[in-house]
């Protein structure tokens, strides 16, 4: 049955039968805000809960926005008057949530290049939930990202945790600040030519430092050990949180001697909560240093191998890092660079080269979510979190699946049974 | 092409060899004297050294290495057997060449916890019950070689900046460079990196040894030193430069009296006085009460430099560099800590460099060669004999950019014995000097006991160059071993077909008819050939960190991600 074919099913509903789809929708879905509520009846339930529970043959209800109950079928009971979704041969899984995002506003709004280091920029500014991007997005699954600056200089401002549903930037934004986006080499040398590492870490450094005074200050203040109240400034403020651990630093970060600089100023000297965004070419062989570290998760990608060339051998940088003993781990599509609906595909391709389907997908469920720490809330099926799932085809690590359903904040935000445009 | 990534992403599954890297400083690793193995180091085989330039950097490129190990790590996979290391190690049996003392024909060292505890004749001194034993008879036991300046470990040799002391190596340094495994390779235990010459006052370097994972498991001593130049930094003039430099200083006397003006009233305030003095009494009053903490990174590391705390590496490219940097080294105060590097000229000024009596390091280049414009004639100077007659102390640095055999420091130091300098000098200038001048020559340097053990078993004397690096002790720990140096051993078999199919050819070539004529055309083919290979393996050395290694690829790392 080829793609092609598929899409030119019309309707959907016939189509869907007519091809022999095991996925049958069941009874009308729609938006189901407000205390309405919503079942999901399908075949597998992929929970990503920290037992890693799998529940065959499953049903969720989602009450308002959060999951109420999860059961096999027949040990739920189904609300009258609920919105049924039957899909009995397909997968639930969480939505999917990405580390390492640049959509927001456009690609002009990417950088700025005023100084080296810039602690008073927010992609907070930048949260566009009307740009084509949010459609890629949840054609791929993925009900969440972190939106970021890009890695044109050592520091480029804070990220925002979106949902990609909502009308007004408010309603999609989950979590600000949420990261501080560092670059520490590997793109900020073009900001002023001649910069080197010497000199870049010396400058993020000092920029790091000044902030943690500046909490240190207040914290002082506020705990009474010092009666001089600091002067207020909103720009070091913004870093209090950073260093309360309540959000990370998101760090562009790649080969040996920069991952293991990462590990060693952010994580260890100056104990801010750090994310390995890309961690390619060699940087996996930083891993025991990340491991003594104990605190750091790796997001891995977009480039999901290196060829070394003294070894003269291709390395799968997921599965090195996993073979190294780096649990916490996941993968990033850096989107735009690689579209945001090919999350998985980034996972798939860590498989390629050596890593495993399940720890893939949770490598960009569970465990991207809490690199984001709003694991609380999302990157998990269970009861009270964020009704944002979607149904699959079959395993999302498989690149033939489709993503049929999405659902964020308890409503179907994107049904593609009726859809003609396939990503 | 995709079946070809398939199934080497497979074989990347089944790669049981995953090695430890907890595990490396247990294990070793290796070096080449590449050009040793092929060369008596007479001229005649010159070219032939030179050719394997070209061929060492392909068969870096060509060979598949053991998986998984960091490149410039070691690449033995962890054996069953293997515990820690031992605590205490005797080397016995050993022709040991001390440095400082007299050779020991049949000698005996014992080392404990990383340090030299003892050393002499085999029959004069005691094992300890508990040293592991290890019979190096028929080798020749010196101290680790030391390379006395490199930038070479770092992403790029100087930061854009002029001014810089704020700045440090720490920084900078990447571990997993080749340089350092061939710095071991190559016997040499200690390294001093530092930025490069094109500065006016660059950041502080810092003493490693070429194991580690990260700069501070590298470290002997951080903060040894400051590289300033006199020679012009690129797009500078030489009034420019000495006038940066001067500024320099003066700027921070202007901002220690500001300094002092300022500590001196918020002395006043604590004890609610009003300023009493004037400004220029203020800052009298005010100069004691300057802590260390008080001074912006932007001077601290000048304030140090002056007080002496490590010393000033002074570039010197030209003879006329030479005077203006002893007078601002005088001027300023650390002409005590002041250390001299000589380009090619800067030789000529050995009289003022006498009388500065400060030690000297010399350029890679031994031989200065001059021409007359008007006759034609060749003049040669052989530079460590000018400066060893004057009775200077001097360090010798490799020279990665002129002949293969100019990259290993004892290939250095013999050229200073054929040219006619004592062979002890010339040992002293590759061990115990450049420690010295790094300030650490109570730790490193020698064969005595209560220094570091840092130490070189060779396979023969270091002067001759069919001696090998046989095996490398790093604070007592066996760190390199030939037998198990796989790149090495990669290395040499490439080398050792491309001897055999060349002389294929030439057993081929003789076959024909036009016997004599046929011969010697291809010799002259050869020579060609070396002199290309060479000229291209010294483009490859020469820009200061392409090192090929695979890991400083910043470039590439660029334009894709955002």
């Amino acid at each position: 049955m080829s793609e092609i074919k598929r899409l030119t099913q019309i309707p959907v509903l016939v189509a869907a039968i007519g091809l022999g789809s095991a996925c049958v929708a069941g009874s009308a879905f729609g938006s189901s805000g407000g205390d309405d509520v919503l079942v999901l009846k399908v075949g597998k339930i992929l929970t990503m809960n920290a037992d890693d529970d799998v529940i065959n043959n499953g049903t969720i209800v989602v009450r308002g926005t959060t999951i109420a109950e999860i059961g096999k079928w027949g040990e739920v009971d189904v609300p009258a008057g609920a919105d049924v979704i039957e899909m009995t041969d397909c997968w639930l899984v969480p939505g999917l949530v990405e580390a390492h995002n640049h959509t927001g506003g456009s690609m002009s709004d990417l950088h700025d290049y005023v100084y080296l280091t810039n602690p008073g920029l927010r992609t907070l500014d930048t949260v566009a939930p009307q740009t084509p991007d949010v459609e890629w997005a949840q054609s791929g699954g993925v009900t969440s990202a972190l939106l970021i600056p890009g890695s044109g200089t050592n520091m480029s401002g804070f990220g925002t945790v979106v949902k990609f549903a909502g009308k007004s930037a408010d309603e999609a934004v989950l979590k600000f600040p949420a990261s501080i986006k560092i670059a520490q080499a590997g793109n900020p040398e073009g900001y002023w030519w001649g910069v080197g590492r010497m000199f870049m870490n010396y400058n993020l450094r000092a920029t790091l430092e000044q902030a943690r005074e500046y909490n240190a200050a207040w914290e002082q203040y506020e705990s009474g050990q010092s009666e001089t109240k600091p002067l207020f400034n909103p720009m070091w403020d913004d870093f209090r949180g950073l260093y309360r651990r309540e959000f990370v630093a998101s760090v562009h970060t790649q080969i040996y001697q920069v991952v293991m600089t990462t590990v060693d100023m952010l994580a260890d000297k100056l104990a801010i909560r750090t994310v390995l965004d890309h961690s390619t070419f060699d940087g996996w062989k930083t891993a025991r240093l990340v491991t003594e570290q104990g605190d750091i998760l790796t997001m891995n990608g977009p480039r999901q191998f290196h060829f070394d060339r003294t070894q003269r051998k291709i390395h799968g940088n997921a599965a090195r890092w996993w073979q190294s003993g780096i649990r916490r781990l996941g993968v990033n599509t850096d989107a735009p660079v690689i579209p945001q609906h090919e999350l998985s595909y980034q996972g798939a391709m860590a498989c390629w080269y050596g890593w495993t389907p399940y720890e893939a997908l949770r490598g960009i469920t569970r465990v991207s979510s809490e690199a984001l720490m709003v694991d609380d809330r999302i990157g998990s099926i269970e009861v009270g979190k964020d009704a944002d799932v979607c149904i699959w085809s079959g395993d999302p690590i498989d690149p033939r699946s489709t993503c049929w359903i999405m659902v964020i904040n308890g409503d179907v935000v994107r049904d593609a049974r009726d859809e003609l445009r396939r990503f | 092409m995709l079946t070809t990534l398939m199934s080497l992403g497979r074989r990347l599954i089944e790669i049981r060899r995953f090695v430890v890297l907890s595990m490396f400083f247990r294990h070793v690793r290796v070096l080449p004297l590449l050009g040793a193995a092929l060369s008596d180091g007479s001229r005649g085989m010159r070219f032939r050294v030179r050719s394997t330039v070209g061929s060492m950097v392909a068969a870096v490129m060509a060979v598949g290495f053991v998986s998984f190990m960091p490149t410039g790590f070691a690449q033995q996979p962890e054996s069953a057997a293997s515990g820690p290391p031992p605590a205490k190690v005797a080397l016995t049996g050993g022709r040991i060449i001390p440095v400082v003392g007299p050779e020991i024909a049949t000698g005996t060292i014992v080392v404990e916890h990383g340090r030299i505890t003892a050393v002499g004749p085999t029959d004069e001194v005691k094992i300890p019950y508990d040293a592991m034993e290890v019979d190096v008879s028929g080798k020749v036991v010196m101290p680790g070689m030391i390379d006395p300046q490199s930038w070479r470990g770092l992403d790029v040799s100087n930061e854009n900046l002029p001014v810089a002391p704020f700045l440090d190596v720490y920084d900078a340094i990447d571990p997993s460079r080749l340089y350092f495994e061939d710095a071991l390779r190559d016997g040499v235990l200690a390294i001093h990196v530092i930025q490069a010459d094109n500065c006016v006052i660059g950041g502080l370097s810092r003493v490693v040894k070429p194991i580690g994972l990260t700069p501070d498991e590298m470290t002997i001593a951080a903060q040894n030193g400051i590289k300033m130049s006199i020679t012009p930094k690129r797009g500078f003039d030489r009034m420019r430069q000495l006038t940066t430099l001067r500024e320099t200083f003066a700027e921070l006397d202007w901002y220690l009296e500001q300094l002092a003006e300022q500590k001196y009233e918020e002395s006043l305030e604590e004890k609610e006085k009003k300023i009493d003095v004037g400004p220029a009494e203020a800052r009298e009053r005010g100069k004691d009460l300057i802590k260390d903490e008080d001074y912006d990174d932007k001077h601290a590391n000048l304030m140090r430099l002056r007080r002496g705390d490590f010393g000033a590496w002074i570039f010197c490219g030209a003879a006329m560099d030479v005077q203006p940097g002893i007078t601002l080294a005088t001027d300023e105060g650390f002409l005590d800590n002041a250390v001299f590097i000589l380009g090619a000229e800067a030789h000529k000024a050995v009289t003022q460099l006498k009388a500065a009596g400060r030690p000297v390091l010399l350029p890679g280049n031994l031989y200065y060669r001059e021409r007359d414009q008007l006759t034609g004639e060749l003049k040669e100077v052989f530079i460590p004999s000018e400066i060893h007659d004057a009775g200077l102390m001097f360090a010798l640095q490799p020279n990665p950019g002129g002949s293969l055999a100019e990259a290993y420091l004892n290939y250095q130091a013999a050229m200073c014995v054929r040219n006619g300098i004592p062979r002890q000098t010339a040992l002293e200038a590759i061990t115990i000097n450049p420690a010295t001048m790094m300030g650490v020559g109570d730790e490193l340097g020698s064969i005595e006991p209560g220094k570091i053990a840092n130490l070189v078993v060779m396979s023969g004397d270091p002067f001759d160059f069919e001696s090998w690096v046989e095996l490398c002790y790093i604070d007592g720990i066996l760190a390199y071993d030939r037998a198990r140096d796989y790149r090495l051993e990669k290395q040499l078999e490439l080398e050792a077909t491309r001897a055999e199919q060349a002389k294929a050819e030439e057993d081929a070539t003789k076959g024909k008819p036009d016997d004599d004529d046929g011969d010697d055309s291809a010799e002259e083919g050869d020579e060609a050939t070396s002199e290309g290979a060479s000229a291209e393996g010294s483009s490859e050395e020469g820009d200061g960190d392409g090192d090929g290694d695979g890991s400083g690829e910043s470039g590439d790392t660029g334009g894709g991600d955002q």
